[in-house]
């Protein structure tokens, strides 16, 4: 990664002797070299034990994944048996196909949709001042404040009177991810916000409408956020669990990845569908896994401009 | 214009005559049915059979759909529009449901013929106030000891079976965090708890001695102790037991104890603790019939929610090695195959020690879970005889919460 | 003080400058909030009263055409040659005319009881009566219509003012062409905010309002359509929670909100220092595979997390890995108590939720490492400032500058984060005496009282309560933040 180099090294090292650079004697640069060297290590040291931590558990769950000796829950981590049972189940004998194709299909729609709809909004906050921008914006601040639960059991109804749940309750899905995406503006509005407006007005005054401003000067700038936004649109119904199951009704076949694999561990008439539920969460994590850390630049990208701009 | 004449006396015909047949001929149509994940393919098949045992119900179809019994409660009362016209689930959900209007109040010549068959525990957990509401379909509701027969030799004290395990290493699962399981101390040492309820769901009255009766503060002593052994874990399920050496459970677990326990499979009562059997609550499993609209189709509901619940159904669901349900018919009940079956003899045994779950409203659940909850953290580990007393007195505060004034 | 002087303040000093300022200003902003409330009545009324003027005058100085307008919208607009804008008028009043005769007028009607048809039987065949539910959510609904009828036709009438006066003053109009051409350039704002703003419209602020409605009336399991009715009570729902008689709500309803709070404040300033220090850690000069560490930590960003929040649950278990290992270790005689006593299931789930947000927070601070200006550093060298002086004087005021409002929103988001405590612990454990558990935020016992116990009006008492305590802690910390935020400095 290029970007690496320009990284300003941000220096933590506790040094209590504060000593000024100019009046460092040779000695006492070596010493500060050992010092730095000693810093170095503990921090490798700390990153290390760090990554170990952070993997464990999914080293542990890709393990129970192949464990084919029972279903259960054990106590010890490597498999007695090793074996595709787990696999061969989600693939053979379970609604698990179907369930990862509702949610690739929720996810794809919403990615596109949504991410057309927030990029819209959020270029027209940026860059156009009309009535009720502010009025807008202070809205949707409000809004966010409501805990979104409460709407759960109307939205229901909504889309009931719509034909949108139990068989119906991908398209529903989509429709809701999808409505209210003109929420999410901040992020992608604070990196609308860093490109100039001088780019803009004089493709105005060269006669291009807004729509073209937007089309070919803006678009091609804000690759980074439009993939960010892409990214975050595909990923959140992945692990949407509540709102699908209320959606969905009861009804198997529409279920996406998140109901389907939750009802395996906790409910009662799923007794030992543990290690089928680490298969599960294996395949469903791959994809997404892939995916944000190829585009992972991006990511950064994003959430800075937002962070900074939010 | 002669021709059109007749046409339109034809079709005026053939509407009447239709609608003449439809007042008349059985319901055609889907009825929706919910019931467990693994008894799905049987109650597909046991449609089919009724159907062709009911020729007049022929034309139903029927939309079998895996929705676990905690959870088909839970959706009916969301929207009992869109839920299941069958729907299996446990008993203690059977007052929520009839408040909330998701059951119809069985047809008189069903309730005398379900009361007839099934064992006296089971329709009165299908009753509320004077009026049963469900067919019921198990009497397995209730937990007993199994055990692994290489680590407890001795099951008759409590004690025994906590130092058999302690001394292999091994856990005794037994769940006290549940209203359903750590009543088996309160009523093992004689202590009451039950609800009044009225026709329409709601609790008018709650009976007990639990802040009364110095046995209570017995039992609460008793599971204090338990949980202080380092062989013991509050859990109940089998699959999800680590390292078994006996757990406290039901019959659904009876095939995932056979696979984990293999050869040192054993199931019996549940032992005597401070000098008192473990008592506890035989509970029962209920099919229920929403309210409908449409006469005919609540007709060919209650018939095929009669025949699902049946004695030739209850001997299938017992027989099929997933389910191994065990009837509330007392036919079936009576049959060799039920009475040689390991689990279900050892929770026959239990249910001498039983009481037959009534109704318990969630105040109750949630009040006895923190109870157990509040066991498990070791906050009464050093509380004085008065002070457990203070403590079941706020018990049945709590268990007080949603009786109606 | 101007901002640069401001900036080179030590932290203390700026936070005692802040309270200062805020509590100097304290009295003039309470006042001109009284004020401006006011004023916003006064010119709601003024403006009221100036509307219905101009429409009257409309109708009288107008021609026929706009006369006709007044009852059939549109056909002014049609006459004039103003044709797509006519024809959407008409269109408009025609679907809210059957709208309201076929469907919502009912609904309306019964706005102020809920519905009083009872559910009745004939026979063994159930007869609904009134759904008081549907007549709640399709009563709000006509009303939104109503009024988004009331805009438009207020619209209509003031198109044909316009359009007389354009052409009094021998101007040409815009016509169809000029209107869709207008919406890719001059408007084009409309163009992008239609849709959004319409599916914000119905899918979320229809449900909210739907929902506070829904804290005035008793919609709870005793009274749940289609077959009981439920119907206003006006207070009653808050009086009960902050009562601490019968259902004894109060108690649960404190014990979870000090929760929530003390959770939201380890959850947000935990991961953010932590997290900051990762960034710095990784980012040091001299420390290799930056790109390898960040991809790892990245993997809890990831990883959906109802499959590695649900796992690390079981992870911890009584009987779980974690226990067990240790156990077999010897190090620990018996199960530690992570998920059955109170304080160690919330320290646990504050230490998990580190391993969840760490990764996000060394992501946002790897960004703003990198554009702190070089310069800044170099010349802090120069002064002969040392590493904890650069920490404390550049880097840390800068990611805290620009990092303001993320900090509150995280902040907010924390006080709703449903998905930690929901896989981790549901909750649990319960308190004997109490509605909720240990771990219960208040988002989570708003689920449970949702879903579980089909408690509506108290779950939507408690959803009010969520928001207000947000728009506080909103509103206070906006008014200690660093330097107003002025949009328009950043272009």
């Amino acid at each position: 990664m290029k970007k690496e180099n320009q990284i300003p090294e941000v220096d933590i090292v506790v040094d209590h002797e504060a000593g000024v650079i100019r009046e460092v004697k040779p000695e006492k640069l070596r010493s500060k070299k050992g010092h730095e060297r000693r810093v170095n290590t503990s921090i490798y040291v700390l990153l290390t034990v760090m990554s170990i931590i952070w993997l464990a558990p999914f080293v542990f769950l890709v393990l129970q994944s192949f464990r084919c000796e029972s279903g259960g829950q054990v106590n010890y981590l490597l498999p007695k048996q090793w074996g595709l049972d787990n696999y061969v189940f989600l693939f053979t004998e379970s609604n698990f196909p179907r369930w990862f194709m509702n949610t690739l299909t929720i996810g794809l729609v919403v990615a596109v949709v949504q991410t057309v709809i927030q990029l819209s909004v959020s270029y027209t906050l940026s860059r156009m001042r009309f009535r009720g921008r502010k009025l807008f914006m202070k809205a949707v601040l409000v809004l966010g404040m409501f805990p979104g639960f409460l709407t759960m059991i109307c939205l229901y109804f909504l889309l009931k009177q719509l034909g949108m749940t139990q068989a119906g309750a991908i398209p529903g899905l989509i429709l809701i991810y999808v409505a209210s995406s003109g929420m999410g503006y901040h992020i992608s509005k604070g990196f609308f916000d860093t490109i100039p407006k001088s780019l803009d007005e004089s493709a105005r005054i060269d006669g291009a409408t807004r729509f073209q401003v937007f089309l070919k000067i803006i678009m091609p700038l804000a690759k980074p956020i439009v993939i960010y936004t892409i990214l975050m649109a595909f990923m959140a119904p992945w692990g949407d669990y509540v709102f699908a199951s209320y959606v969905a009704f009861g009804k198997a076949s529409s279920y996406n990845v998140a109901v389907g694999l939750y009802q395996w561990v906790n409910t009662n008439d799923f007794q030992g569908y543990f290690t089928r539920f680490c298969a599960g969460g294996v395949i469903v994590a791959i994809p997404i896994t892939a995916l944000l850390l190829a585009l992972q630049k991006y990511y950064v990208e994003g959430v800075t401009g937002g962070t900074v701009k939010g | 214009m002669k021709k059109f004449l007749s046409m339109v006396l034809c079709l005026i015909m053939a509407l009447s005559l239709c609608s003449v047949a439809g007042a008349e001929a059985a319901y055609a149509g889907e009825i929706k049915v919910w019931v467990a994940d693994n008894a799905v393919e049987l109650t597909k098949t046991l449609i089919e059979q009724f159907k062709t045992e009911h020729p007049e119900y022929a034309g139903i179809t029927a939309l079998v759909e895996a929705v676990g019994e905690g959870d088909a409660a839970n959706k009916m009362i969301v929207d009992v529009d869109a839920g299941a016209d069958i729907f299996g689930f446990a008993q203690d959900q059977l007052t929520r449901l009839v408040a909330a209007g998701a059951l119809i109040d069985m047809l008189p010549e069903n309730a005398a013929i379900v009361a007839a068959e099934n064992d006296a525990g089971a329709v009165a957990a299908a009753t509320v106030g004077e009026v049963v509401y469900a067919y019921p379909i198990t009497s397995d509701n209730g937990y007993f000891l199994y055990y692994d027969k290489s680590v407890v030799t001795d099951t008759t004290t409590l004690e025994a079976v906590l130092a058999a395990c302690e001394s292999a290493g091994k856990n005794l699962y037994f769940q006290i965090n549940s209203g359903w399981y750590n009543a088996s101390f309160f009523f093992g040492a004689g202590c009451t708890l039950t609800y009044d309820t009225n026709d329409q769901g709601q609790y008018t009255a709650i009976n007990t001695d639990y802040d009364t009766n110095p046995a209570a503060v017995t039992a609460l002593k008793s599971m204090i102790k338990m949980a202080k052994s380092p062989a013991y874990v509050n859990g109940s399920s089998v699959p999800n037991a680590t390292n078994i050496g006996a757990v406290v459970s039901g019959a659904w677990d009876a095939d995932a104890a056979q696979t984990a326990l293999g050869e040192n499979y054993a199931a019996t009562k549940l032992p005597t603790v401070d000098g008192y059997q473990l008592g506890g609550f035989g509970g029962f499993k209920l099919l229920g019939v929403k309210p409908q609209t449409d006469e005919a189709k609540l007709t060919a509901c209650d018939a095929l929610a009669l025949y699902l619940s049946s004695e030739k159904a209850q001997i299938a669901r017992f027989e099929e090695k997933a389910l191994q349900w065990g009837p509330s018919n007392l036919k079936a009940q009576s049959s060799d195959a039920v009475k040689n079956n390991i689990a279900l003899s050892a929770l026959a045994q239990q249910l001498n020690f039983a009481v037959p779950q009534g109704q318990y409203p969630g105040c109750y659940w949630s009040a006895t879970e923190a109870l157990g909850d509040q066991i498990l953290s070791g906050m009464y580990n050093e509380y004085t005889d008065d002070q457990l007393k203070q403590v079941l007195v706020d018990l049945v505060k709590s268990c007080s919460a949603d009786v109606i004034q | 003080m101007t901002d640069l002087e401001y900036f080179k303040l030590s932290k203390p000093a700026k936070m005692w400058h802040n309270l200062l300022t805020s509590l100097r200003n304290l009295p003039k902003s309470v006042l001109g909030k009284i004020k401006s409330f006011f004023m916003f009545f006064v010119h709601l009324f003024v403006g009221f009263f100036n509307e219905i003027k101009d429409i009257v005058l409309t109708y009288k100085n107008g021609d026929w055409k706009t006369r006709v307008s007044f009852t059939v919208m549109g056909f002014g607009s049609c006459a004039r040659g103003q044709w797509l804008r006519g024809l959407l008028f008409f269109a408009f009043q025609t679907v809210f005319n059957l709208y309201i005769i076929f469907f919502g007028g009912a609904y309306l009607a019964k706005f102020n009881t809920l519905g009083t048809v009872a559910t009745t039987r004939k026979g063994r065949v159930t007869v609904y009566g009134d759904n008081s539910f549907l007549i709640l959510l399709y009563g709000i609904l006509t009303i939104f219509f109503v009024l988004a009828f009331i805009y438009t036709w207020r619209m209509n009438v003031k198109q044909n003012k316009l359009a007389e006066e354009v052409l009094k003053a021998g101007k040409k109009l815009k016509y169809a062409k000029d209107d869709i051409s207008g919406l890719l350039d001059s408007q084009f704002h409309k163009t992008l905010m239609a849709l959004p703003t319409l599916g914000i419209f119905v899918f979320t602020v229809l449900p909210i309002i739907f929902m506070i409605l829904v804290a005035f009336t008793n919609y709870d399991a005793n009274h749940q359509s289609p077959t009981n009715l439920f119907t206003w009570v006006g207070l009653q729902n808050f009086r009960d929670l902050f009562s601490t008689a019968n259902a004894n709500y109060a108690n649960s309803f404190g014990q979870v909100l000090l929760w929530t709070l003390i959770w939201a404040f380890f959850a947000t300033f935990l991961n953010y220092f932590l997290g900051m220090l990762v960034a710095i850690m990784i980012n040091k000069k001299g420390i290799k595979l930056k790109k390898m560490w960040r991809t790892i930590l990245v993997m809890t960003i990831a990883i959906p997390q109802f499959v590695s929040l649900l796992y690390v649950s079981k992870m911890f278990a009584a009987d779980g890995l974690v226990n067990s290992y240790l156990m077999r270790w010897g190090w620990i005689e018996r199960p530690l108590p992570f998920w059955t006593d109170p304080a160690w299931a919330q320290i646990t789930v504050i230490i998990i939720n580190i391993w969840i947000g760490i990764p996000y927070l060394m992501l946002i601070a790897t960004g703003i490492l990198m554009n702190i200006p070089a310069d800044l550093y170099e010349s802090a060298r120069i002064d002969g400032a040392n590493a904890v002086q650069t920490y404390g004087k550049i880097t840390l005021p800068y990611m805290l500058f620009v990092t303001g409002p993320y900090l509150l929103t995280s902040f907010i988001g924390n006080i709703n984060n449903f998905n930690v405590i929901f896989l981790l612990t549901q909750g649990k454990p319960d308190v004997l005496g109490n509605k909720a558990g240990a771990t219960d935020l208040l988002i989570t016992w708003l689920y449970s009282l949702t879903v579980e116990d089909t408690n509506y009006k108290m779950a939507a008492c408690i959803g009010i309560i969520v928001f207000v305590v947000c728009a506080a802690i909103s509103l206070v910390v906006y008014n200690f933040m660093p330097s107003v935020k002025n949009e328009e400095d950043f272009q």
